[in-house]
């Protein structure tokens, strides 16, 4: 691999080699550089437009555009090594609170319906208030055994 | 009864009063949700990488 330098009219420094590229200047070398880096920036957008074109983001975002928002947000989260921390905790138990609290609403209410009908219906005719009187009543008896 | 009319007349007089401002409230919101949507339907390529940005930032924040 026999290679050398000649100076070139222009006062830049030339390479030869033998077999090979031939005479290669600074400027050809900066004119070769920003071909590489051209054909590098066209490939990499059309590999972007061909994941962009196989995940459907434009109609997906287009569909749900704050819930794309905020998936990218959960990304970027997750990536910034946020999922382990304190916030996330207590993200999470707030949340546990929220849907513990919005499932009991429903099952209260139920409760608070059924005990205002039996009032409402007339005490002491339906059978949950038999039960109840019939339980008072073993209760009384077992206070008089006690004593 | 007069208490309860008078509580009536003032609670229907204030409604009257604010109810054009929560008109307008809720046309300014529903323009900016608007023009929100928009923008993100225009570029999201932009959005979604500045999303992501963003949370990476506040994940940083919180591992902290």
């Amino acid at each position: 691999m026999a290679s050398s330098e000649t100076a070139a009219p222009n006062g830049q420094r030339a390479e030869s080699a033998s077999g090979g590229a031939g005479e290669l200047t600074v400027g050809q070398r900066f004119d070769r550089a920003s071909d590489n880096a051209h054909e590098a920036w066209s490939r990499t957008r059309d590999t972007v437009n061909d994941i962009k074109e196989r995940l459907d983001i434009d109609r997906r975002v287009a569909r749900n555009p704050y819930g794309m928002m905020a998936a990218a947000l959960g990304v970027g989260y997750v990536l910034g090594g946020g999922l382990f921390s304190p916030l996330t905790a207590r993200l999470v138990g707030f949340g546990m609170r929220m849907g513990l609290r919005l499932a009991a609403i429903p099952f209260l209410e139920n409760e608070l319906r059924g005990l205002t009908e039996s009032v409402i219906n007339g005490g002491g005719e339906s059978d949950s208030t038999e039960e109840a009187a019939g339980e008072r009543k073993s209760h009384r008896a077992r206070n008089n055994k006690g004593r | 009864m007069e208490m309860s009319e008078q509580f009536e007349k003032t609670a229907r007089d204030i409604e009257e009063r604010i109810r054009p401002q929560i008109d307008e409230a809720k046309k300014k919101v529903l323009d900016m949700n608007d023009s929100v949507v928009g923008y993100i339907k225009e570029n999201p390529g932009k959005c979604l990488l500045g999303a992501i940005a963003a949370g990476y930032i506040i994940g940083r924040i919180a591992r902290r």
